[in-house]
């Protein structure tokens, strides 16, 4: 005779049930009470000492504190951010409507887009918006494009030294720009800088640079690139370390020399790095030449050296045209933003997780 | 041709030795498995012949021409990754024709390489794919088809199997195997996997510390282990290894243990302390009236159960001991038990040296016994 063996969720043969004892797990629906676990039998002071109030709390405080407690952690960030970003930012959407000379005393009065219209027709922002797609070309070569040579370069230098070098680049973008202003206004001094004399040895006249119109974009963008080069190398060194060495060994057995394994593997995966050094620039010469404009040439000689922060600060807070500078402000804002997203949606594009 | 040699190969790094000297010659047309634990130094030979990390002395010969100062790309050598290396912004068919493209081929013979090395790996479906999007038994064969496109001298295979389940293991393992046979070509494959370097092998070359212990056919490591790490690596579960004496006594040499004495040969020897050695396969319970050429005691701790045979496991005096037998229905071994072996089946090794020692019986016409001559040779490969 066949038998045939049913599939069996219990491990061991049961004992056969004397009357009044459970089993644990199995629910008596007659009482409604939870299944009670075994070692609960155990004695006094174990679980089963615990009163029905304590049941009744306990999960309800777990509720509140799940609900609650993220929300505790985002707070303080979020409060800094309500407070120091996105409050002013829409409270410069509004003062861009009214025409205000920022005195708590003197009324704001409604101009409409009066502001705007003033803003896209001003010489000066044309020559601000000039300066700075100037800053950010010549200063993408000290960001971008030195910082790609150096890394490629330093692929093959090797040990500690590295580390050494590296350092020693980044150095200068450390220092506090305010303080790097005056040594770079003495080192460009028509009297006695250092620049000038050396520049005079190769025959060259410079003359007072900050005082020459076509000069002293030039003086600018040496200081700042110089601190900058160091934030590059630093962010393109660490990309290439993100690139695991096997696609350059796997790439050498192909048969790849290194000029190809440089342009076929190590600049395709790289290429996220290089977007997002691009973006910083794109969105950061402004602000990266503010400190220098503000300390060495107030923007001038003749608005040469300008930049649009550097004139919307000056329409804020010299000429005290709060709508005027608002206006300019919300245009940026929303050009930049237009800008970043063409840039985060690259950045997606050439991402290759490396799994 | 693919001919490898390898003439006193030697890599330090700042404070270790990862390569000690290694001499090895890898005859055209084998599949030789560096087989070793981690550290052991066979990932940093293979990337040596690859060209991929510079010895720091010896040197390398392909086909009989120096290539120890040749650049990787010059070797005519493939490669499979551990990590398969794919590159991960090409397409799979942009990665097949890589190499292709780097030697300059016109188009049309670049397309048809590719679909014919695609379609004999079964990924022609995938060509259009990026690596992130295949599973990792696509990107293995991605990556051997990657080598296997340029018809290269010999290839060579980190690990290559190690990131991939165990079913699909196995039938990689056999689709690998028949991928050699087919392409009469050399390979070198690198593996910490026994199971690997005995299914797939026709040559393994044991590494231990930077040095080979043993380079041979899979049968030959595996039935004459040359030392007592050889023969404590290869095979699952492993050699059983115990401590005893080899003397010699009224014109028999003996095999002295902790708990018993056996004779083995006629002949005459020096008292030897020695490590002797019997796998699991080759011990058997004593149960009936039957005896062994030498028995010992073993207390039983446990016995799995693995479907096809049992394995037990016990104590004996001085060591642990494992023992597998055929479930033939009879009574599963409790406690004290009696076990034995065949002489045949007997491993010695010396206790100093960890090397293996063979009996040579002694000439009848020879008037003193000479003692049995440790086997420090190795077979060389090929």
């Amino acid at each position: 005779m066949f038998i045939t063996l049913e599939p069996s969720l219990d491990v061991a043969p049961a004992p056969p049930l004397a009357p009044g004892d459970r089993r644990p797990g199995d629910r008596d629906a007659a009482a409604g009470t939870p299944p009670t676990p075994v070692w609960a039998k155990a004695g006094p002071g174990g679980r089963a000492g615990r009163t029905a109030s304590d049941k009744a709390s306990a999960p309800a405080k777990r509720l509140w504190a799940r609900r609650v407690v993220p929300y505790l952690y985002v707070l303080p960030a979020t409060a800094l951010l309500l407070t120091w970003s996105y409050k002013p930012l829409v409270e410069t959407f509004q003062l861009s409507a009214y025409d205000w000379n920022l005195l708590p005393t003197s009324p704001k009065t409604f101009v409409g887009l009066e502001n705007f219209v003033e803003a896209v027709t001003l010489p000066e922002v044309g020559r601000a918006l000039t300066n700075t797609l100037v800053y950010i070309a010549a200063l993408a070569v000290f960001s971008l494009v030195l910082p790609l040579v150096i890394g490629l370069a330093a692929q093959q230098v090797r040990g500690r030294w590295k580390t050494f070098y590296q350092a020693l680049i980044f150095v200068p973008f450390l220092l506090t720009p305010v303080a790097t202003s005056a040594v770079w206004r003495w080192l460009w001094a028509d009297e006695g800088g250092l620049i000038p004399l050396a520049l005079r040895a190769l025959g060259l006249e410079v003359g007072a640079v900050f005082r020459d119109p076509q000069l002293a974009i030039v003086a600018i963008i040496v200081a700042v690139g110089w601190q900058l080069l160091g934030f590059g190398v630093l962010v393109v060194s660490a990309g290439m370390a993100g690139i695991s060495p096997d696609y350059a060994a796997a790439a050498a057995l192909d048969g790849a020399g290194w000029g190809r394994i440089t342009a076929r593997v190590t600049l395709p995966l790289l290429s996220p790095t290089l977007v997002f050094l691009g973006l910083m620039t794109v969105l950061l010469a402004a602000p990266w030449t503010f400190s220098l404009l503000d300390m060495i040439t107030k923007g001038g000689p003749v608005d040469s050296t300008t930049n649009i922060y550097y004139i919307l600060y000056q329409f804020g807070f010299q000429s005290f045209d709060a709508g005027l500078s608002a206006a300019l402000g919300v245009i940026f804002f929303i050009g930049f933003g237009l800008v970043a997203l063409v840039f985060v949606e690259a950045t997606e594009r050439l991402s290759f997780y490396d799994d | 041709m693919g001919t490898i040699e390898v003439k006193g190969l030697t890599r330090a790094f700042k404070d270790t030795i990862a390569v000690d000297q290694i001499d090895l010659t890898i005859d055209h047309g084998e599949l030789v498995v560096l087989l070793g634990p981690s550290g052991c130094g066979k990932t940093t030979l293979l990337r040596m012949i690859a060209g991929i990390l510079e010895p720091t002395g010896g040197a390398i010969c392909l086909d009989g021409r120096d290539i120890t100062a040749l650049p990787a790309k010059r070797r005519d050598i493939a490669m499979v990754f551990q990590s398969y290396a794919l590159y991960p912004h090409l397409s799979v068919y942009k990665n097949l024709a890589f190499p292709l493209g780097v030697r300059r081929l016109p188009k049309a013979e670049v397309d048809r390489r590719v679909r014919e090395v695609a379609a004999s790996l079964e990924i022609d479906a995938l060509l259009d794919r990026k690596p992130k999007q295949l599973s990792g038994g696509q990107r293995q064969r991605v990556a051997v088809g990657r080598a296997l496109v340029r018809d290269p001298q010999a290839f060579l295979m980190d690990e290559p199997l190690s990131n991939l389940d165990a079913t699909l293991r196995t039938q990689t393992r056999q689709e690998l195997v028949h991928l050699h046979q087919r392409l009469g070509a050399t390979f070198v494959y690198v593996t910490h996997d026994q199971v690997e370097a005995m299914t797939m092998a026709t040559q393994i070359v044991v590494l231990n510390q930077g040095r080979i212990e043993q380079a041979g056919p899979p049968s030959q490591v595996y039935d004459s282990p040359a030392s007592v790490f050889v023969a404590g690596f290869v095979g699952s579960p492993a050699m059983n290894l115990m401590p005893a004496r080899v003397v010699g006594r009224d014109g028999f040499v003996e095999l002295v243990g902790e708990d018993f004495t056996a004779p083995l040969w006629p002949g005459q020897t020096d008292p030897l302390e020695v490590t002797f050695g019997v796998r699991p396969e080759h011990l058997r319970l004593l149960d009936g009236p039957a005896g062994a050429d030498v028995e010992f005691h073993l207390v039983v701790d446990a016995v799995e159960n693995l479907g096809h045979e049992e394995a037990v496991y016990g104590r004996a005096e001085g060591a642990r001991v494992c023992l597998r037998r055929p479930r033939d229905g009879a009574a599963t071994p409790r406690g004290l038990s009696r076990v034995g072996l065949d002489r045949r089946h007997l491993h010695i090794f010396d206790r100093a040296s960890g090397r293996r020692l063979e009996w040579v019986p002694d000439a009848p016409n020879q008037a003193e016994p000479t003692p049995p001559p440790p086997q420090h040779a190795l077979a060389g490969v090929g």
